[in-house]
């Protein structure tokens, strides 16, 4: 049950704040609403580990149930989800609060759902339901209605396939709750086709190059404790897909397909890095950087080898932190600055010094620094990748690793060091509300820095993850 | 590797510089003045320990496991960690604490005034730690952590002053070239897992079977991670530049210690190296290379502190060719007296820019022996040691070492550079001593006239200085001469260690820790007549640099030949080689073009443009877009949208049903 009130408390109390009459518009409280719930959520959701939900809602023309349940992956999504979706409600301080912290629970509820379901249809209704939010938010917030359709139509287009290929898979082999069931292996005539439609909706999400650019847009336009909860976890539900779905029940088709996805993957990571590298408006460095991070866990997934695999959950995580933590302090910096322009930006740091200290530590994770958790995700994902005979994707996927360095620290050094370029308004430092906020995203930066092993506990046999080649030396 | 136990002073001696780094960092502003004796103690506390562990450091049985060995956690099966004292990193984390102790005690002085006084403590003190993680780690990803990050604690330092464009791009580039360095350290950990299935240096070095080529690889993938950090070609060009940090960062991090790393990391590889002759050849190559270039290129500065930047590279690229050829006992010994006469050579000019308000162009100074004895005195007895002049300081009994290593080893042409490069290390270390400390003195005199050409940009511009610097002198000045002369006592006396050959104490204290190979044949000469050869190259330096510089008529008409040295000071010597225009064309420039055509052209002509051209030009999603611009028709779009959801679901379930 407690499974379920992960998924319904978030969007039941996001619905009530989305229909309220709009009257008497009160930020604080609505704020104050978002963080209680999202507090809760993130309680339930330290001790949904063994909890499980069931429920039979189809039996023809196959059988599909209501059923949610944490595995040892999406357990820990999950509590990625409910700390982002904590400090980025925090951190919010947009006009018409209300409502925009009502689409943030909906879309926290929805991808709890996404992340809980066990059952493939659950899985698909939720994806198409995690989309809405971040659309209607585009639209209500955005600075350009275009982006919303952009992402509206990719999106769709990427759940529409998951959903045909989830009714194909439920008529061609009777039953769709099978997410986490080590003993489902399916092949046959029809199911390259399903696997197609699953995947192309998972590189649509994550995303991968060529299917990518309806991301630098959104990226940019939606407001920025939104972005960071999408950064984080949205774009890991395709991933978290490519895993529990594609590698568990199809290995024989991604193995079979395995060199487009580690072409794409490095593609990804090289064209995200390079071009990173010479964006001005700071949200799309990041989202570029995202491209290229990304990448690597795709690589990591096809490379079918358990240590690169148990470097992926480091990274999905790691990743997840970070990218929020970047947006949250860019958001910062662009209610302080009004601007998030590289060019126009300089010399933050001097009069906040705080919110310097945070963006910092936020690009030393994602530029890779060693002891905090993204170098973690980086190294056991590559050593894995070299060990399954990838030789060239290992080198090349150290290109952007350098490339990252020079952006990041561009991205920082512009908008904190150096003298001021423009005469900017000079605001207030962090607050400790804004510090409480980015506070477990830091903690949590350094803690699996150090020490990641509590993500790495499950077994990747469960995954397939097992045909591997052990390497040059004892082959 | 080690011993296998529980050690409390190493987990205390690790540590207590990390504490020191959170308690300055956290409580800066509470602390104000107290920083400086904080951080010191912190890092003082921590020698303490060290010393306290030279017993179970050096214990061991001959053949078997040395040092203290303790166990910390594992991140999965094969990546564990742990920490590792032995001789070798023992040696490195004396210095590390010691020097770095009396850096701290340095910086009371140096630093007094500064707005941020205790950001400087943490950093310093957080570099210890990460220095301590580098040389204590029991494996290669331990040891990658501590790489990155000094590199990390080496770009806050750089850029301290970060209000100067110049500090924060100096920053940015040192760190970007160690990334590349790390990346290379990173594959060579791909290849050692993917043979050993394990991170240990233990396993590592035990393993005899590397598929046919894998050895030499690794070698150089951990060389480049080696010569990032320590500054050898062509990845040196970071360190000149880094000099736009305080002196003493320039002292602890870009002098004794940090730059060192690549030295340890060859010598804590010693078994890997000594395992593949190319590997050999290729390290000691470019070591001798970069002692030479970097010698070459001390000549022709005239900022104080970029001549000893110049002369550290040299330096240690004699440290990477003794290890890379195989001497490594030589190459070590070298680290050791290097950090205790470079730190003082950086210390003395940090005295000498500090009393003359940030001047660093030697040009401007001159006639400084009566303004600033003491100061002369520790420069003079630094420029002895780093000459090497024989048996008065501690640079002639390691650097011989490493010159004759080179020939017992088989490379007489490196022997020969190494030769040679002392001649050339004391001509331009006397040329900066002369320039500095005779004749008379320049401040006065204008700056064109001494040829400098863009007077703003020689040294640290005054205004911005004192920013930071609200009030020099405010902190008694002992505090900052005291560390230096306690360096004296090491920088005079340390090398007597060496001396003695087979039954040295230094030869003695690492007995069991390298691989002794078999010479193929002895030396065709001996040490004695090789520091005979030595010290007429040397001596034939210090008589060019004494004539050209430090003589009567020289030092006389002084401005006019300064003057004319300035102007016809070659192209190639000005811009270091083009070795910067280089790196900028091939990697920089290159990576940029690419991200430009990535981004400004396919992104959103091409590929964006394609799904533009199909998708949004057609004319129902223009009005369907219009539509939604009036603020009520988003509230009913929810519900709509969740409703067409459902009826897709349900549609594709019907479809499936006639089945």
């Amino acid at each position: 049950m407690l499974v379920l009130a992960l998924i319904l408390l978030p969007i039941v109390v996001g619905l009530i704040m989305l229909v309220m009459p709009s009257r008497d518009e009160n930020p604080v409280l609505a704020k104050s609403i978002g963080t209680v719930v999202a507090a809760i959520t993130f309680v339930l959701a330290l001790g949904s580990k063994d909890s499980e939900f069931s429920y039979q809602w189809l039996s023809r023309p196959f059988q599909a149930a209501l059923h949610f349940g944490a595995g040892s992956i999406s357990y820990w999504i999950v509590l990625l989800l409910a700390v982002c979706t904590f400090s980025a409600i925090l951190a919010t301080n947009l006009p018409r609060a209300r409502a925009f912290i009502g689409h943030m629970l909906i879309l926290e509820g929805a991808m709890m759902g996404v992340f809980l379901a066990k059952d493939l249809l659950a899985f698909a209704l939720f994806w198409d339901v995690m989309l809405l939010p971040v659309f209607f938010v585009l639209l209500g917030w955005g600075e350009h209605p275009a982006t919303a359709w952009r992402y509206f139509v990719y999106n769709f287009a990427g759940g529409l396939a998951l959903l045909m290929a989830t009714a194909a898979f439920g008529i061609l082999f009777g039953s769709t709750d099978v997410i986490g069931r080590p003993d489902v292996h399916v092949i046959g005539a029809w199911v390259p086709w399903i696997f197609v439609g699953f995947a192309f909706a998972f590189l649509v999400k994550t995303p991968v190059w060529p299917l990518h650019t309806w991301m630098p847009l959104t990226y940019s336009d939606t407001p920025a404790p939104m972005v960071a909860v999408v950064s984080a976890v949205q774009s890991k539900a395709g991933l978290y897909g490519l895993i529990v779905i594609g590698m568990a029940f199809m290995p024989d088709y991604l193995k079979a397909y395995g060199g487009v996805f580690v072409v794409l993957g490095v593609i990804s990571l090289l064209y995200g890095a390079l071009t990173a590298l010479i964006q001005n408006d700071a949200k799309r460095v990041v989202a570029y950087s995202s491209l290229s991070h990304l990448g690597l866990i795709i690589v990591a997934i096809a490379s079918f080898n358990p240590i690169a695999l148990q470097g992926a959950v480091i990274y999905i995580i790691a990743h997840g932190l970070f990218s929020a933590g970047i947006f949250i302090t860019l958001g910062y910096v662009e209610e302080r600055e009004e601007t998030r322009s590289l060019v126009r930006l300089g010399g933050l740091g001097a009069s906040n010094p705080k919110l310097a200290g945070a963006l910092c530590i936020a690009a030393l994770a994602a530029l890779g620094l060693p002891g905090l958790a993204g170098f973690v995700g980086e190294i056991v994902i590559l050593t894995g990748v070299f060990q399954a005979g990838y030789t060239w994707p290992a080198i090349l996927a150290l290109i952007p690793i350098v490339l990252a360095a020079a952006y990041m620290l561009r991205l920082f050094q512009g908008i904190m060091n150096g003298p001021q370029v423009e005469d900017l308004p000079v605001r207030k430092d962090l607050g400790w509300l804004e510090g409480i906020a980015l506070a477990p995203i830091v903690l949590a930066l350094v803690v699996l820095g150090v020490n990641p092993h509590a993500l790495t506990t499950f077994d990747p046999a469960a995954y397939n993850a097992t045909h591997v080649n052990q390497g040059v030396a004892t082959r | 590797m080690g011993n296998e136990g529980t050690y409390p002073y190493l987990l205390l001696l690790w540590l207590l510089p990390l504490a020191g780094a959170i308690v300055n960092w956290a409580f800066g502003p509470q602390l104000k003045r107290a920083a400086g004796p904080l951080g010191s103690a912190f890092v003082g506390v921590s020698f303490i320990a060290t010393v306290l562990m030279w017993g179970a450091a050096t214990q061991g049985v001959p053949g078997g496991a040395i040092g203290a060995h303790q166990s910390l956690f594992s991140w999965i099966p094969g990546f564990d960690f742990g920490l590792l004292m032995d001789p070798l990193s023992l040696l490195w984390t004396l210095i590390i604490t010691g020097v770095g102790f009396l850096i701290h005690v340095y910086s009371i002085g140096y630093m007094d005034g500064d707005k941020a006084f205790a950001r400087f403590f943490a950093y310093l003190n957080f570099f210890v730690f990460a220095m301590l993680t580098l040389v204590l780690s029991d494996n290669f990803v331990g040891l990658l952590v501590g790489w990155g990050l000094v590199g990390l604690a080496s770009y806050f330092l750089i850029g301290f002053w970060f209000f100067k464009p110049s500090a924060v791009a100096a920053a940015r580039k040192a760190f970007v070239i160690n990334v590349a360095g790390d990346v290379g350290i990173m594959f060579a950990i791909f290849m050692i897992f993917a043979s050993v299935h394990s991170i240990a240096y233990g396993d590592a070095f035990a393993f005899t079977s590397y598929p046919s080529g894998w050895l030499f690889a690794i070698c150089l993938c951990l060389f480049i991670g080696a010569a990032a950090k320590s500054a050898q070609i062509p990845l040196h060009t970071w360190l000149p530049d880094a000099m736009e940090g305080p002196t003493p960062v320039s002292a602890l991090i870009h002098a004794a210690t940090m730059v060192t790393a690549g030295v340890y990391l060859v010598a804590r590889c010693a078994p890997l190296w000594s395992h593949d002759a190319n590997a050999q050849l290729l390290v000691g190559t470019i070591g001798a290379l970069t002692a030479l270039v970097g010698a070459i290129l001390g000549c022709g500065q005239w900022d104080i502190k970029r001549i000893l930047a110049y002369s550290t590279m040299s330096q240690i690229g004699y440290m990477i060719m003794g290890v890379g050829v195989g001497a490594y006992e030589g190459g070590v010994a070298h680290f050791f007296t290097h950090a205790f006469f470079k730190a003082q050579l950086f210390l003395g000019s940090g005295i000498i820019i500090h009393a003359l308000n940030n001047e660093q162009d030697v040009r401007r100074m001159g006639g400084l022996r009566a303004k600033l004895p003491f100061a002369f005195w520790a420069m003079l007895t630094g420029v002895v040691a780093i000459s090497g002049i024989p048996f008065l300081g501690a640079g002639f009994f390691s650097k011989d070492l490493i010159i004759q290593g080179a020939l017992e080893h088989g490379h007489p042409i490196m022997y020969a550079v190494g030769i040679v490069t002392a001649g050339i290390t004391a001509y331009y270390m006397c040329r900066m001593l002369f320039i500095t400390f005779l004749g008379n003195y320049r401040g006065n005199v204008d700056p064109s006239e001494l040829g400098i050409r863009h007077p703003e940009l020689a040294g640290t511009p005054a205004h911005e200085e004192d920013d930071a610097h609200e009030s020099h002198g405010r902190a008694p000045a002992w505090l900052m001469n005291v560390p230096v002369a306690i360096l004296m006592v090491p920088t005079v006396l340390i090398g007597w260690l060496m001396f003695g050959g087979e039954n040295s104490p230094w030869a003695h204290f690492f007995a069991q820790t390298f691989p002794h190979e078999t010479m193929a044949a002895p030396a065709p000469v001996s040490e004695m007549f090789t520091a005979v050869i030595v010290f007429v190259c040397v001596i034939i330096g210090i008589a060019v640099a004494w004539m050209r510089y430090g003589a009567a008529p020289a030092a006389e008409n002084a401005v006019e030949r300064l003057r004319v040295e300035s102007v016809r000071m070659p192209a190639v010597l000005t811009n270091a080689f083009y070795f910067d225009a280089a790196l900028d064309w091939i990697f920089v420039r290159a990576s940029q073009l690419l991200g430009t055509l990535f981004g400004r052209f396919l992104d959103p002509q091409v590929i964006d443009g394609a799904v533009r051209e199909t998708v949004f030009s057609a004319q129902w999603l223009g009005t369907l877009v219009r539509s939604f611009q009036t603020g009520l028709m988003r509230t009913y779009a929810f519900l709509i949208a969740i409703g067409a959801t459902i009826f897709m679901i349900y549609y594709a379930l019907a479809a499936g049903g006639v089945k």
